[in-house]
């Protein structure tokens, strides 16, 4: 069997297994996933080794499907494997008392499925068959508890505006595959001219979706409504990061235009999402807007020329940021609730989670020697390095200065408070072991980022101006973010913040409203129609009743009068024959003699 | 050689006699006539489809001499056009026939109504003479009308009337148009084939024909602004007659587009391509948003269907401009497979409000609520079809849709905007789901029994189809792709 099989079957006949039997769902589940790591593993090793596999599949006419590993997708996967596994077992905890976890993690490892899918899709087919299989898992994940008030609007929004964003990916891809002939990945790569410039365009507007950046970052809070190992998994190496991963394969083909597009949206992002989270009254939409926020650095990388680099920051964000939603879970758990207000304290109550909380947050700021520290500081030294670029490290700073800030106060409102009674028990244990291990990844990941370098074959410039730079800026949001209320920090930006900078009313404003006014306005236009066509009917109909009276009063009658006519002359003939012998001879000598008078006379006529 | 097309087209028929001939018995007897005849058919077509197509023409081709004066035959046979399509309405009469095994309502009429309704339909799509295939397309008419008329719901009159002055009024033109390829034709003949090879019709003339077929085929597809007959005949049909309206009836409308006016009238056709085009997006466009404004679910889907007819027009259409025969087997693989997917994905959707509807007894949305809790199965199943139905990949209305777009794109970019239909029908679709099964059951709907067997076993085939021809639709697209890829005109 094919190495890319052993990558996706083990989670989807898991996922069937748990749909089948009636086993518990979390063992067969974690088999699954686990399976997928050292598969994945495989296909990583492999590459170090210089070996790609790939794996061919009917698809379309002249569109096969193709699954391919290569180097960046040998990456990909192993990191999608790992958080998922450690998702998944952090779950095991979480999801212990709830009475449908079946459907969860059959859902959950469908979702893994997906993710596997798209990170070794080798045809464009293939790629947007996964990418939208991640939209309905997420759909099903975050309507999970459905019968909730409020989670099935949730649930549709999320998958609707990331559909609307889709519509980027369809067009991009027939931009490509008409200018390039085939659905192959890779063939499609050599696009150049109008059709890169356009499919590229198009594609950033789907990975704009996708990865919750500005004007369309707004879903990705309001996704919370679903269990917290959901937003762990999806806020780190899956729904989200099918954006930028997008970007990142396409990257050689962009022309320098679109670079500079993708660099001005994530820029963009990554100050606004930074201040909407300076402004988050909930720890987990904090986290949410974070995500936007460092999506936006990796677009930013993107933009700067720097893929690797914008890799090397998924990976790490991947890592951290699956563990700081995890720590939120427990702190969840504990309270009832993820409201700043209502989790002041709740860090002193689980000290070592939050100590894992606390690593995983100082790395996402920057600070030596975790993970954040090396991809946010080849982030900034790209930029430094791109032409014309300065502007591009002017946000990168920015953006990590706001990092440093909205994690300090996320530290800072879960620490200050008192302590309520702490519970520990056997979920946690579980909740701590998933989170641990990605805490350690996140502290420790950075000691790979060479090895990656070199498998990919793209070394980040170095750049001791943009480490002090980076560091300088990390520590000041730190510090800020510890000090300062966020609401004294944004001071006047305080109300836009809070409303998620959303333009023109945000998506429901400028999409959805004037989308149900047109249905509203067809609609009227139908029911036009319809009286109009039940008119001409009427019309029809009422014609057909008159000419059944013309017909009735007039041809009818005239045959029916005919008739009568005819009858009632034959009635009066009838009683000329009367059987009397003596009346008819009378009748017939008169006859015979008006015959004989006539014969008589015609000559003399004529 | 067994003639089996012939046998697949009159074998329902016979059925239909043999239960005249029966003594009038239980409603019992009535439904196993039905059910045996139909699956007794499905094998036939089945056998048609190892049988397979060859490229370049048709196959199976079974021809008997009826008025040899006029050239007219008894011509049949199938290609890839036709014989995907055949086989959906074999399995989707079958289906039918087993959700129907329970309704005690004048058992042996409706039989035997369908059963000819079958044996019109199944002969519309192998008929190779232009008389048999509009006699078959015309009984089918009056078989629907009854149907309507006679088992529908409390407007019916009105619907059924505004059925037949359509499908009346609508049906003329393209006799008009037969008669006057046969004119042409030289010597004088019937048989498509000759139509197909020769295209007797050109300039003018052709024009004329090619409106006279558009404008019958858009009654029958139905294309906007010719499609009001079709919400009203749904929401009136039985359950069974919607299915069997929306998966099998429609596709003569489209078959009809491809098998007439585009093989026999291609320059014309070309010509008048992008008028067709813009009919074809403003359906696709229209029909997507008079359905989110729908709150009666079967309307819903009705109006759906406008929207996914729609994308079938304009891959025919698409397949008429392109110059391009990569292209043009692209839009037309598409197109064909659209038929299909439709066939399967609205035929389970109409039986699902079907269900719905006979344990709620309503259709109103807002009414419903939290069905999926009380029933799992059946809220499970409405999910999947409406995500297939939506586009989602995977599922049957991904491919298709995924090459139509494709070749619009490349042949004429502006009519992509039609694609902006696949977030409104995701959005229309997440809405009844929301408000139909989600959320908390009202306690009105707590006692309600989940789908039993016979109505698992109707669902089954179709929800096993849509995953197969979503993941894997070559075993279809090849057949479909033998025929696109020969076309020469």
């Amino acid at each position: 069997m094919s190495p890319l099989a052993l990558v996706l079957l083990p989670t989807l006949l898991a996922a069937l297994l748990i749909a089948v039997l009636r086993r518990p769902p979390e063992i067969l589940a974690l088999v699954g996933v686990s399976i997928s790591v050292p598969a994945s593993g495989m296909l990583l090793t492999m590459a170090f080794a210089g070996k790609g596999y790939t794996l061919m599949m009917p698809g379309l006419p002249g569109m096969p499907l193709l699954l391919v590993s290569d180097p960046l997708s040998a990456v990909l996967s192993v990191l999608v494997a790992t958080v998922a596994t450690l998702v998944m077992v952090h779950a095991t905890g979480y999801m212990r008392k709830d009475g449908e976890k079946r459907r969860f993690f059959a859902t959950m490892l469908m979702f893994v499925t997906a993710m596997q899918l798209l990170v070794l899709a080798g045809d464009w087919l293939t790629f947007l068959g996964a990418w939208e299989l991640i939209g309905v898992s997420s759909y099903l994940l975050i309507g999970f508890w459905n019968r909730k008030p409020g989670v099935a609007g949730a649930a549709t929004r999320a998958f609707l505006y990331t559909r609307s964003a889709d519509l980027g990916l369809y067009l991009g891809v027939f931009v490509l595959i008409g200018a390039a002939g085939t659905s192959n990945i890779a063939a499609t790569l050599t696009t150049f001219g109008t059709p890169a410039l356009i499919g590229g365009l198009l594609l950033l507007l789907a990975a704009m979706g996708k990865s919750a950046q500005v004007p369309m970052q707004d879903w990705l809070q309001r996704a919370m409504a679903g269990p917290t190992p959901v937003s762990a998994l999806l806020h780190s190496a899956t729904l989200v990061a099918a954006g930028a991963i997008l970007l990142i394969r396409v990257a050689p083909m962009l022309p320098a235009q679109t670079l500079v597009a993708v660099g001005i949206v994530g820029g963009v992002t990554t100050v606004v999402a930074g201040l909407v989270a300076l402004a988050e009254r909930d720890l987990k939409r904090l986290l949410a807007a974070s995500t936007s926020a460092q999506y936006g650095l990796m677009l930013l990388a993107i933009g700067a020329g720097a893929p690797v680099v914008a890799l090397l920051h998924l990976i790490a964000h991947a890592a951290i940021k699956s563990g700081l939603f995890l720590g939120a879970g427990v702190f969840q758990h504990s309270r009832g609730s993820t409201g700043f207000e209502d989790l002041a304290g709740a860090g002193r109550e689980h000290p070592r989670i939050f100590a894992g909380f606390a690593i995983s947050a100082l790395a996402l700021a920057g600070i030596p020697p975790l993970a954040g520290f090396f991809s946010k500081d080849a982030i900034i030294a790209a930029t430094l390095a791109a032409p014309g670029g300065i502007w591009m490290a002017v946000l990168a700073l920015a953006g990590t200065v706001l990092t440093g800030a909205y994690m300090a106060r996320a530290l800072a409102l879960l620490w200050r408070g008192a302590p309520q009674k702490g519970e520990s028990g056997d979920e946690l244990q579980w909740m701590g072991l998933g989170m641990g291990v990605l805490v350690a990844l996140a502290a420790g990941l950075g000691a790979a980022f060479p090895r990656m370098e070199w498998l990919l074959g793209d070394a980040p410039p170095v750049s001791v101006l943009a480490m002090f730079l980076g560091l300088g800026a990390s520590l000041l949001g730190l510090a800020l973010g510890w000090l300062v209320p966020g609401a004294r920090l944004l001071g006047p930006l305080l109300p836009w913040a809070r409303r998620g900078f959303a333009v023109g009313g945000g998506m429901d404003g400028m999409v959805l409203r004037p989308a149900l006014a047109m249905a509203q306005a067809c609609n009227a236009v139908e029911r036009r129609i319809y009286d109009a066509v039940l008119a001409v009917g009427r019309h029809a109909m009422r014609l057909g009743r008159g000419t059944r009276a013309t017909d009735e009063a007039g041809i009818d009658g005239f045959i029916f009068g005919l008739a009568s006519a005819t009858e009632a002359a034959g009635r009066r003939a009838r009683r000329l024959q009367s059987g009397l012998i003596h009346r008819e001879l009378a009748l017939t000598i008169a006859a015979t003699g008006i015959i004989a008078a006539a014969l008589l006379v015609a000559p003399l006529i004529y | 050689m067994i003639p089996i097309v012939s046998l697949a087209v009159f074998l329902p028929l016979l059925g239909a006699f043999v239960l005249l001939a029966l003594p009038r018995g239980s409603a019992a007897l009535s439904h196993g006539v039905g059910i045996a005849t139909s699956a007794v058919t499905l094998l036939l077509t089945l056998v048609m489809w190892a049988r397979g197509v060859v490229p370049g023409g048709f196959a199976q081709v079974e021809e008997i001499t009826w008025i040899e004066a006029i050239g007219a035959a008894y011509r049949v046979g199938v290609d890839g056009f036709s014989l995907p399509l055949i086989l959906l309405t074999a399995l989707l009469f079958l289906l039918s026939f087993i959700y129907q095994a329970k309704s005690g309502d004048r058992a042996r009429s409706f039989v035997i109504l369908m059963l000819m309704l079958e044996t019109a339909s199944i002969g519309t799509f192998a008929a190779l003479d232009a008389l048999l295939f509009y006699v078959f397309f015309e009984v089918s008419l009056v078989s629907m009308y009854f149907m309507i008329a006679g088992w529908g719901e409390e407007g019916r009159q009105r619907a059924a009337l505004m059925f037949f002055l359509y499908t009346l009024l609508g049906s003329l033109p393209l006799l008009l148009a037969i008669l006057g390829m046969f004119l042409a034709s030289d010597p004088w003949t019937f048989d498509m084939r000759v139509w197909i090879e020769t295209q007797p019709l050109t300039g003018l003339a052709g024009m004329l024909a090619l409106v006279a077929m558009l404008f019958t085929f858009a009654v029958k597809i139905p294309a906007f602004p010719v499609h009001t007959w079709l919400p009203a005949a749904h929401v009136q049909a039985p359950t069974v007659g919607s299915v069997i309206l929306a998966g099998v009836m429609l596709k003569f409308g489209t078959y009809g587009l491809v098998r007439f006016s585009l093989q026999m009238l291609p320059d014309a056709f070309a010509s008048a391509g992008t008028v067709v085009l813009a009919f074809g997006v403003v359906s696709a466009l229209y029909g997507a948003f008079v359905a989110l404004a729908q709150s009666d679910l079967k309307r819903l889907i009705a109006y759906t269907s406008v929207n996914h007819m729609g994308y079938v027009v304009i891959g025919v259409a698409i397949a008429a401009i392109a110059t391009d025969p990569v292209m043009r087997a692209i839009a037309l693989d598409g197109a064909t497979l659209q038929m299909v997917s439709h066939g399967l994905v609205t035929g389970a959707l109409f039986f699902l409000v079907g269900m719905v509807k006979a344990r709620t007894h309503t259709r109103e949305m807002e009414r419903l609520g939290g069905l999926l809790k009380v029933m799992p199965v059946l809220g499970w199943s409405f999910i999947l079809f409406a995500f297939a139905s939506l586009g989602l990949p995977g599922l049957a209305h991904f491919p298709a849709e995924f090459q139509i777009f494709l070749a619009t794109l490349n042949v004429s970019p502006w009519a992509v905007v039609s694609i902006l239909a696949i977030v409104v029908t995701a959005g229309l679709y997440l809405r009844a789901i929301a408000l139909v099964f989600l959320g908390e059951p009202g306690a009105q709907w707590l006692k309600l029994p989940d789908l039993d067997r016979r109505e698992v076993v109707v669902l089954m085939p179709l929800i096993v189809l849509t995953i197969l021809v979503g993941i894997a639709p070559s075993w279809v697209l090849n057949v479909i792709h033998t025929t696109t890829a020969a076309l020469a005109f």
